[in-house]
């Protein structure tokens, strides 16, 4: 991690110094213990801010279209999908961006650890392990064993898009849709009611909907009053309608970065509902968004055979 | 005095039969203020809520009262109801918070009957913290881990048993029906001045943030501020002194409902107009306007700084923003002087 | 709001069916039913779309949490759409629609997907037939994305 932290920062500096981007949209340390918090940096001798481990888990790509001039954006697997599918989407200029592309090996799921430490008072990251002082109890970990749920199924942990490529490449985890898979097995009731549970966490804030990069409408549905879909309760059966319907508006273009999941202050499941539809997708469709410039949308296109399973049988 | 917890705790079910109690309680993962049947029920050695407990008081979505048109008329029914709440457990920073939440529902014009009538009718037992969070700051802001401010009964944690303190007389008049009290061991008292005398270790100066905001409104500091903000509303929705809301109608034919729902500042259309027009349509405007309103106009309007440094916002934030942070970028902020 | 439906004769539970119908095909059978005199369950409450490809997957959410009890889509076959692709759109659409709401509980049978023809007014009379008994034997609508009345909190 050493060498790598050290060619982002001489990257950031290089390019600030010429004058070949107008800001870098980066990572450095939070003021929080295992967190990192967005940057923005200006000038070259800001570079040095700038980190580069296993606590960077926001999407940068968000902050892409929203940020004036030309930018460099440092990019996990993840976020340079993101990237792609806005491009695809038409709402980037390519040539406003400067992807520093770095493979990632995952983000930490700190609410997971908190759950077994209480607040993180100090903690370290060194070779693989994490070890955390809390204010219920002290633990070390294996980071494989506190990555975040997404990054452990994660397909592509190296860049897809790059005009940097800094570091080598992760191998990508062996991965499949088993979390789904286990959960439809379950019966429908035993669904609804995990379902239930979840929904009664969820509080609205829409930090998920602000922390993805791809939920970029300039209304969004539950700030529409004609038609009014939403009323603004928060009982369970509004917070589905509007976590199902953020689900299928993402069809087709999620790519499962995490940064909703970590985003919800309330530890709502959001992946449960991500992952499926990502697997539908893959199983009918054979995509996955933003890996390819040449492959279009999943609901952009459609073939003569799409399965349809789901008509009535009259 | 004290009282042991095993007396305390039948007392605390005898009381859930006259009133509807409220304690922090472990529910799917997370400890939240709700209903409790039972002290068993309570969660012991819990840090504080993750959401804060002004819901009681000022729901997240409620009914004001309804309507029915049936030809030329129309009834209209009050949907308040109110019954006798004792809230159990609350931290000092929480208890503070309800104060200026006070000072917001009510003036010299207006009483907020849905507020106020809810509020008249809770006991507010406090519960002193033991333990401290980096996160927390509350004696930063005028109050303490022990503090009694906004507490009817104050309780210090002495492990198998709760100091008790009367704060106010709603408070005297509960704990006649608690239980016996017992004088303090010599270790038990040392345990009551050691809270007592305790502070949060994350330190900010608020002492002239409201005279040198006065000079900050069109400072360069908001240009940067705001940047990496995702306009979500995840802080206001953690704080427990934010208080905005939207009142709007749900209607169907004949009948329908008037509603208040919580709002953020920091939404994007918070301040949307009819005409169209939004004057804080940009990050940097409501991220001023959220420094502005907690520690200067609340201090103009109400005297007191519109937070109490719980840390909740802190911990929710997805991308970190610190308002210890942005306190101590406003404290050197470069100021113009004419 | 979601009070049972009882038909007088019968005292048989009636649900409502808001029934979304491209308006080239699907209406179009529909209004041959109703010209042909095909019987079928007064239950649904048809909402004239232009073409399938309309469908937001939001329409099918709301008509539940106002007090539908059940849904259905009609489009036209594939290869005939009014707009040449409006309903290959709709079908990938409705796929993912049909298997999160399966996903999240919603009881199978509650939202129903057909293609129907402008000439197949029996047909479109069969449909209804099957939606309204599928939809009749869950029961009324208390289900994941029924509001109940209001959204108080607790």
């Amino acid at each position: 991690m050493n060498s790598i932290i050290d060619d982002i920062r001489a990257a950031a500096r290089q390019l600030l110094a010429d004058g070949k981007v107008d800001v870098v949209i980066g990572y450095e340390k939070g003021s929080l213990p295992l967190k990192s918090t967005p940057c923005f940096l200006r000038s070259p001798q800001d570079a040095d801010k700038l980190i580069w481990d296993e606590t960077c888990e926001n999407n940068l790509a968000t902050y892409a279209a929203t940020t004036a001039g030309k930018k460099a954006i440092i990019a996990k697997g993840c976020d340079s999908r993101a990237l792609m599918v806005l491009l695809q989407e038409n709402q980037l200029v390519r040539d406003d961006l400067y992807i520093i592309g770095v493979s990632c090996p995952g983000v930490i799921d700190k609410n997971k650890i908190e759950a077994e430490t209480g607040e993180i008072i100090e903690a370290t990251i060194t070779d693989g392990k994490v070890s955390v002082k809390g204010i219920l109890c002290d633990k070390e970990y294996n980071f494989t064993d506190v990555k975040d749920a997404y990054c452990q199924t994660c397909r592509y942990p190296n860049p897809v898009l790059v005009d940097l490529k800094i570091g080598g490449t992760v191998e990508a985890p062996q991965s499949d849709f088993s979390d789904v898979l286990a959960l439809e097995n379950n019966s429908a009731e035993e669904r609804k009611a995990y379902f239930k549970e979840q929904m009664s966490k969820c509080i609205r804030c829409y930090a998920c909907r602000n922390a993805c990069p791809m939920c970029y409408c300039q209304e969004c549905f539950v700030d529409c009053n004609a038609p009014k879909w939403l009323t603004g309760g928060v009982d369970t059966a509004e917070n589905l309608l509007f976590q199902t319907g953020r689900a299928l508006h993402l069809a087709g273009r999620c790519v499962e970065c995490g940064a909703c999941s970590r985003a919800c202050p309330q530890g709502v499941d959001i992946r449960a509902l991500s992952r499926k539809v990502n697997k539908d997708v893959k199983e009918m469709y054979n995509h996955e968004s933003g890996i390819s410039e040449d492959i279009k949308p999943a609901l952009n296109v459609y073939s003569a055979d799409d399965p349809e399973e789901f008509l009535v049988k009259e | 005095m004290k009282i042991s917890k095993e007396k305390f705790g039948q007392s605390f079910d005898a009381l859930t039969a006259e009133y509807q109690v409220v304690a922090p309680v472990s529910e799917a993962g997370a400890v939240n203020f709700k209903a409790a049947k039972s002290f068993s029920e309570v969660k012991q050695d819990y840090l504080n809520s993750k959401l804060p407990p002004k819901s009681l008081l000022f729901p997240q979505h409620e009914k004001l009262l309804s309507y029915v048109k049936d030809g030329k008329d129309i009834t209209v029914k009050n949907e308040l109801k109110v019954g006798k709440t004792v809230l159990f457990g609350i931290r000092p920073c929480d208890a503070k918070a309800m104060l200026l939440l006070d000072k917001v529902f009510k003036n010299d014009q207006y009483r907020d009957p849905y507020y106020f009538d809810r509020r008249d009718n809770t006991v507010i037992v406090g519960l002193a913290c033991n333990k401290i969070a980096p996160t927390c700051f509350c004696s930063s802001m005028g109050i303490s881990p022990a503090c009694s401010e906004g507490s009817d009964l104050l309780l210090i944690d002495l492990g198998d048993s709760y100091n008790v303190e009367v704060i106010t007389e709603k408070g005297k008049d509960l704990l006649a029906g608690l239980g016996e009290l017992a004088e303090l061991s010599a270790e038990e008292q040392a345990i009551v001045d050691t809270v007592k005398s305790a502070q949060t270790t994350s330190k900010v100066d608020v002492s002239t943030i409201t005279a040198k905001l006065d000079k900050m409104f069109d400072n360069s500091y908001w240009d940067t501020l705001h940047e990496k903000c995702l306009g979500c509303n995840a802080c206001s929705f953690s704080c427990p002194t934010c208080h905005c809301f939207d009142i709007s109608e749900e209607v169907t034919k004949n009948e329908g409902s008037r509603v208040r729902t919580w709002d953020a500042c920091m939404a994007p259309l918070f301040t949307l107009h009819g005409s169209g027009h939004n004057p804080r349509d940009k990050k940097k405007t409501r991220w001023r306007q959220r420094m502005m309103h907690k520690f200067n106009y609340f201090v103009h309007n109400n005297g007191d700084i519109a937070c109490v440094g719980c840390g909740r916002c802190i911990k929710g934030c997805p991308v970190n923003m610190d308002i210890r942070q942005a306190i101590d970028g406003v404290n050197k902020a470069e100021v113009v002087v004419d | 709001m979601g009070e049972s439906q009882v038909n007088t004769e019968t005292k048989a539970y009636e649900p409502k069916i808001a029934a979304f119908l491209c308006n080239w095909c699907s209406y179009a059978g529909a209004d041959l039913a109703g010209v042909g005199r095909f019987q079928y369950p007064a239950t649904i409450r048809t909402i004239r779309v232009p073409c399938s490809g309309r469908i937001n997957p939001l329409y099918i959410l709301k008509a539940m949490a106002n007090g539908a009890d059940g849904v259905l889509v009609s489009g036209c076959h594939p290869g005939d759409c009014h707009y040449m692709s409006g309903n290959y759109v709709a079908r990938r659409k409705f796929a993912l629609i049909d298997s999160l709401l399966k996903h999240v509980g919603l009881e199978e049978g509650r939202v129903n997907f057909s293609w129907v023809s402008a000439a197949e007014g029996v047909r479109f009379a069969e449909v209804v037939k099957g939606v309204t008994e599928r939809v009749a034997a869950l029961g009324p609508n208390t289900g994941v994305f029924k509001v109940d009345g209001g959204g108080t909190d607790e």
